[in-house]
Formats: C-alpha cells, sequence, structure tokens
C-alpha cells in the first residue's frame, strides 16, 4: 500500500506542485487544494489517477477562523486508496466551484450546503429549496444558528408541559375536570 | 390532438419507500417525461443536534437516520469514534459485531421483501416475510433490549456480552429462515406477474454509475463487483468466507435476484461467526464520557450496509462535543440525482417499485 501510496502522491504533486499533502497511515491519501483549483483538480483524479467514485463531499464550519471546509472524498476501485481532499472558503463571501459536471451527484451534496450553510455554486442549476421550506433565517448548520434560541423563538409549549410536569394533572388542576379511568393508569 | 402534459403529484406517503418523500411527476399518458424529488418532511437536524451533545449522547441519535437499517449507523459511528481516539476493539467484540450487522442485513432485506412486492400489490409476500423479520428482532430484542434501535455498537466494542443460550438461538432461525426462502422463490420469483413487472423496468444505465456513485445491490445487479466489505474490509469481514453476487440486468428483477443472494450469504457470514468467535473481552473501557475528550482530527469510514456504501465523515476539535458527524447514505445519492435521470420513459405505475428497488430511504436523505 505505501508504495501505491507514493506513486500516486509524486504522480498528484508533479500534475499539481501547489497540492499540500499530509501523511496519514492505511489507505488514506490527503490533499489540500486551493478553491479555485478544486474542478481541475477532481477531474484530473477521476480522469487520470483512477478515482473514479465520489465517496462523499462534507462540510464543517471553522467560525472561529472565519472559513467554511469542504472535504472531498474519493475512491480508486482499483487501487483501494481513499483520497481526502480539503479545501477553505471565506465564510463572509462563500462562493465555491460546482463540480455536478464531473459527477452529476454532486448537485445534491451542493444543494445542501447552499442550504445549510449559505455557500454559492454560481453555475449550478437546481431547485431552490432542499430540505428546509421557506426558511429565512440564517442557514442553520453555521455554528452561530443557535437552536434552541431559535425553538423558544418559534415554537410554543403545549400547556402542562412548561415545567415538566404531567399533562393531564396540570390540565385538570386548572379545569377542574377529572381524568377519566382509563387514562388514570398513564398518569404519574 | 396534441397531449398535453400532466403533473402528478406522487408521496409523500406511499408505498415502497420507508419515510415520507414526494416525486413530482410530468407525465404523458402515463409514461413519464421527467421528475423531481422533493424532500423536506423528516427533517430532524440530528447533525445540528450533536453540536450540544457528548460523544456518548451523539451515540444514541445516530441508529435513528435509517429505521429499517440501524445497526450499519452505530458500527460508523462507533468506528469513527475509535478511529479518531486509536481505541483498540476486542476480537470478540468485533465478530459480535458482525453478527449483528448481518442479522440486520437479513432483516432489511425481508423487509425490502415487503416493500417491493407490496409496492406491486403482491401483499402476501410482506405478510410472510415480515413476520419472519419479527424472528431476528427476536434476537436482537434479547441481546440488546431493543427491537429496532439498538445503541448496542458503541465506541469500546459492544455493550453487553452474548446471553446465555444466544448461538443455539441464532443458528436456529438461520436454520428456519434457510427453509423459508424455498418458500419466498416460489411466491415470488415464480409469479409471473412480478417477473412480468419488475423485468426490464427500473434500468438503470452502465454508463450513470459512476456520475450518480451507484452502490449496494443498484451496483451489483448492474454486474460490478463491489462491495465495502471486500473492498475496505472492516471489523473481521477479511477473516470470512462469502461470495459477492451479481447480476447483469441492472434492472429491479437483477437487483432483486442479487439481494436474494446477499441473505443466503449472510446467513453463511453468520454461521462461521458463532463458529470462530473467540473468548474474551467484550469491550474497552472508555473514559468518563461526561468528560471525554476525542483527540482533535477528522476521518471517514464506510460500510456495506443492504442498501450499499454508507458513510461517516468525523471531525473532533478535542472538546467534549462532536465538531461534526456528516452521514453519506445510500438513498441520498440514489433516490434523487440517479433516480430523476431513471425515471423519464417509464410508466407511473412502476415508480414506487423502482424507488424501493434503489434503497430509497427519505430520514436518511435530511438526517
Amino acid at each position: 500500500m505505501k508504495e501505491i501510496k507514493d506513486t500516486m502522491i509524486a504522480k498528484i504533486k508533479a500534475a499539481f506542485p501547489e497540492a499540500v499533502n499530509k501523511a496519514y497511515d492505511g489507505n488514506r491519501l490527503d490533499f489540500t487544494v486551493h478553491k479555485d483549483a478544486i474542478p481541475g483538480f477532481l477531474s484530473h483524479m477521476k480522469e487520470q489517477l483512477g478515482f473514479r467514485h465520489l465517496s462523499h463531499i462534507a462540510y464543517v464550519d471553522w467560525i472561529e477562523e472565519n472559513e467554511f471546509e469542504i472535504v472531498y472524498i474519493l475512491w480508486s476501485p482499483e487501487e483501494k486508496v481513499k483520497l481526502f481532499i480539503h479545501t477553505r472558503i471565506d465564510r463572509e463571501n462563500p462562493v465555491m466551484e460546482n463540480i455536478d459536471m464531473i459527477w452529476r451527484q454532486a448537485n445534491t451534496y451542493q444543494r445542501e450546503m447552499k442550504e445549510m450553510l449559505g455557500i454559492e455554486f454560481p453555475d449550478m442549476v437546481a431547485p431552490d429549496e432542499f430540505i428546509l421550506e421557506d426558511w429565512d433565517d440564517i442557514p442553520p448548520f453555521r455554528r452561530d444558528f443557535d437552536t434552541l434560541e431559535y425553538v423558544n423563538r418559534t415554537f410554543w409549549h403545549r400547556p402542562g408541559r412548561e415545567d415538566a410536569q404531567d399533562v393531564r394533572e396540570t390540565i385538570t388542576k386548572r379545569s377542574g375536570e377529572e381524568i377519566p379511568d382509563f387514562a388514570k393508569k398513564y398518569s404519574r | 390532438m396534441r397531449e398535453k402534459a400532466t403533473t402528478i403529484y406522487l408521496g409523500p406517503q406511499h408505498p415502497g419507500i420507508t419515510g415520507n418523500m414526494m416525486v413530482r411527476l410530468k407525465v404523458m399518458g402515463d409514461t413519464i417525461v421527467s421528475a423531481q424529488t422533493e424532500v423536506g418532511y423528516l427533517h430532524r437536524a440530528f447533525e445540528k443536534l450533536q453540536e450540544r451533545r457528548n460523544w456518548l449522547n451523539s451515540f444514541t441519535l445516530m441508529c435513528r437516520f435509517c429505521v429499517p437499517e440501524t445497526d450499519p449507523m452505530e458500527n460508523l459511528y462507533a468506528r469513527a469514534v475509535e478511529s479518531l481516539d486509536n481505541i483498540e476493539v476486542p476480537e470478540r467484540a468485533k465478530y459480535i459485531r458482525v453478527m449483528v450487522l448481518e442479522l440486520a442485513r437479513i432483516a432489511t432485506q425481508l423487509m425490502w421483501y415487503a416493500g417491493q412486492n407490496g409496492s406491486l400489490g403482491l401483499y402476501t409476500m410482506g405478510q410472510w416475510s415480515i413476520g419472519d423479520r419479527d424472528y431476528i428482532l427476536d434476537l436482537f430484542e434479547q441481546l440488546t433490549g431493543g427491537r429496532v434501535y439498538h445503541m448496542y455498537q458503541w465506541p469500546g466494542g459492544v455493550r453487553r456480552d452474548l446471553p446465555k443460550g444466544f448461538k443455539d438461538k441464532v443458528l436456529n432461525t438461520l436454520d428456519y429462515l434457510e427453509k423459508r426462502l424455498k418458500d419466498y422463490d416460489d411466491l415470488m420469483f415464480a409469479n409471473s406477474i412480478f417477473q412480468k413487472r419488475t423485468q426490464g423496468v427500473g434500468y438503470v444505465p452502465k454508463e450513470s454509475i459512476i456520475e450518480h456513485g451507484v452502490v449496494g445491490p443498484v451496483l451489483r445487479g448492474a454486474g460490478i463487483r463491489s462491495d465495502i466489505r471486500i473492498d475496505e474490509p472492516y471489523e473481521v469481514y477479511d477473516k470470512l468466507d462469502f461470495e459477492i453476487p451479481t447480476q447483469e440486468g441492472s434492472d429491479i428483477w437483477a437487483r432483486a435476484l442479487v439481494r436474494r443472494a446477499e441473505v443466503r450469504q449472510s446467513i453463511r457470514i453468520i454461521r462461521q461467526v458463532l463458529d470462530q468467535m473467540p473468548k474474551g473481552e467484550f469491550n474497552t473501557k472508555i473514559p468518563n464520557p461526561m468528560k471525554w475528550r476525542v483527540r482533535a482530527g477528522d476521518t471517514y469510514v464506510r460500510a456495506e450496509s443492504g442498501r450499499g456504501e454508507v458513510g461517516y465523515y468525523a471531525v473532533s476539535d478535542g472538546s467534549i462535543h462532536p465538531r461534526r458527524m456528516h452521514l453519506r447514505g445510500a438513498a441520498y445519492v440514489h433516490a434523487i440525482t440517479l433516480l430523476e435521470n431513471i425515471l423519464p420513459g417509464q410508466n407511473v405505475a412502476d415508480v414506487s417499485a423502482i424507488m424501493n428497488s434503489l434503497g430509497t430511504c427519505a430520514p436518511e436523505i435530511e438526517r
């Protein structure tokens, strides 16, 4: 495996000298590439080096560094090598190159990133909404989106649930109505 | 007179898939012209919720990504954390995990038998196979305490050892299921209605396979011998003897034959596992979960579920909360771009059957 990986690293470095390699054990290859070079890099990996299978596209919000990270994970079925390609984009102006012409399935991942992080893919053709409907808050997968605050602001608590007490008993106290016999066994 | 296209909304509730998902179809007569997948009915923000949970709290969410197939997700989470924190798993735990994963694969395929036939209006098969699936759920209940959600394969190994007499109970269940497969063949594969409704239907062109990231039985139904258990072995799959069935048709029928053969292979694997399982520890002690800081880094682990490749990209920043856990499910690619690509030209009555044969699981898409 080490020989296969060394050969691949040499080929990748020859084609993309600016790509930064990080060493890992096992069958993992790891490169960091500038965002503008991503389409060319991925296309080369697919067509020239046998990384035909796009296994995953992951994203991470590094709010402390004011950046989003996108990780493309490719698989070479012949060499059994897993290639991680990291790239970072500015969090304030998140625009990324579209790659759905290389793998059509990337369109779905990009729709998710657009909705969950607010990353724009200028050349991508896709419906506006993916998972969320009529969303008008900040993209919810950003670290500064506070789930608890959003829930408290948006939804109301069912009567009897504010203090985690038994709902039936609370309603009974308020309304004066008796709990029916069949429901009593469920009350605490 | 020129016929106009009509828009039909199929779903979000319909036979053939787990969960709620809609497909917007444009049809001319009963032939599909275009299709667009609409999801968003099940978004539970599991991955977002993990930002507030510690490494063990998060684990309880993991199995809930796809209801019919919970164990591969647990396994991935456990392996991702073990990979990040360099935790050694005892050999016995690895064997137990494979047994659980293969029992889960059989249960998934039994549920698929039901869904695939139900989507074609053949309901008897579903009643049989769901009834037989319950025998596997009985095993899970005895082993883990839960029938559907098990929370059993946690980081470091498994939560408890096999109960007394469990091995015999598993072997008896396998013997029973093996006999039942003959009945399934008679009722399903020898049924001319099933043959006519599936042969040549839901064809996935070979040139689409790479474009759409096709995996699992859909890939093997197109004649490609690929399986994570062989390609990138995990747990103890490299010590076991089993085959990867393939078919050439690339239609619903071919995928059905692949799944049928996989049930037999899973039975074969479990018998070997029970035979070879060593004695010893079943868990490596993990740190206090409330204070557990997993080593900073990232990893991507994959497993072969009954519907194909599932994977987790996991990131730790060294704190007590996961920084990021991102799921890749088989349905995520199959049920959107691939489905939209293969539906045009198909008959509207076949959509549910096609969706089922692709392993569509809507909750896995939305997470």
